[in-house]
């Protein structure tokens, strides 16, 4: 699951100015609030499926060199974060250390924006666009996969 | 470790106090905050730990200051200008709940007293070195790695928080 916040921070990176900046910050919030729902045991239907829409939605992006405006892009982002923050919330450990389980959730996720955001940067270079492009692709179509068996 | 040694550690490895401070230090430097601001949350740490020498321990005070800390870093997250009057308040809050907070293990009384002089000490020395660095944050990106820093804080003091109520 992981590796849709690489691809996060790499179409962000994609995007540009403001997205680069602004979906970092907007991910971790909406995140810890779907966290708190799974937490809480609120259910939400579909989470999985979301997740998987994310992967293929976002690495289409990407790939397709998409531009959204800003909203959109915060939107959808907001939207996939609220499901990977929920399953991680319900997949809680029993007993686990509620501090180092948090901690390590978030700076996991914020390490995995910044890796994607360094491998975004390669797009502005010619190679490095189309490097970047072909690994949204490859994104996609793992996301895609990921659907195919939850359907 | 010596009492003492303890106390001054302690705001550094308890992570909500760690998180609070590292909010409230790069919300008074993303704001360009004055002296006040720093001042009050100095003295409302001693006097939280003036209480504490005085017996008085009071509940929910991790909770408390893991709020703060949430609030802290939304705010740094946001980035909108706010106020001194703001966070002269919001400085004393986390001051004096971090204090409160940090109750000394220590059963003879000389002990308990250099802990909360340590904890003192080391409370306002982690605040003031953090100042500067976020003081100093000028650059465009670098306020922008600060606000995903603020981010993280709230995320972080979020979650913590709702898995405190759940268990």
């Amino acid at each position: 699951m992981r590796w849709r916040w690489w691809r996060l921070g790499c179409g962000g990176a994609f995007l540009g100015p403001p997205a680069i900046f602004t979906l970092p910050v907007v991910f971790p919030l909406v995140m810890a609030l779907g966290g708190v729902l799974g937490i809480l045991g609120v259910p939400l239907p579909g989470v999985e499926i979301g997740i998987a829409v994310s992967a293929a939605v976002l690495g289409m992006m990407v790939a397709l060199a998409a531009r959204p405006p800003i909203w959109i892009a915060a939107v959808i982002v907001g939207a996939f974060a609220i499901c990977h923050g929920h399953a991680h919330g319900t997949e809680l450990p029993p007993g686990s250390d509620a501090v180092a389980y948090s901690a390590g959730f978030v700076i996991a996720t914020g390490v995995l924006h910044l890796c994607g955001i360094a491998f975004g940067l390669l797009s502005r270079w010619p190679t490095g666009r189309i490097t970047v492009r072909a690994a949204g692709g490859g994104i996609a179509l793992a996301g895609l996969l990921f659907l195919g068996r939850l359907l | 470790m010596t009492p003492f040694v303890a106390g001054l550690l302690h705001p550094l490895v308890v992570p909500a106090h760690l998180l609070a401070i590292a909010a409230l230090a790069l919300l008074i430097g993303q704001q360009g905050w004055r002296r006040s601001v720093p001042i009050a949350y100095v003295v409302a740490v001693l006097i939280g730990l003036g209480a504490i020498a005085l017996a008085y321990v009071p509940k929910f005070t991790e909770e408390t200051l893991l709020a703060l800390a949430a609030i802290g870093g939304l705010l740094v997250a946001l980035a909108r200008p706010l106020p001194q009057g703001l966070g002269m308040p919001l400085a004393a809050a986390i001051g004096l709940s971090l204090a409160l907070d940090s109750p000394p293990e220590a059963l003879v009384l000389m002990q308990a007293n250099l802990t909360l002089l340590g904890t003192a000490l080391g409370a306002a020395l982690l605040l003031l070195a953090l100042l500067q660095g976020t003081t100093r944050l000028r650059h465009h990106w670098q306020r922008i790695g600060a606000r995903i820093f603020g981010s993280w804080i709230a995320a972080s003091a979020i979650l913590v928080l709702a898995l405190r109520f759940v268990r």
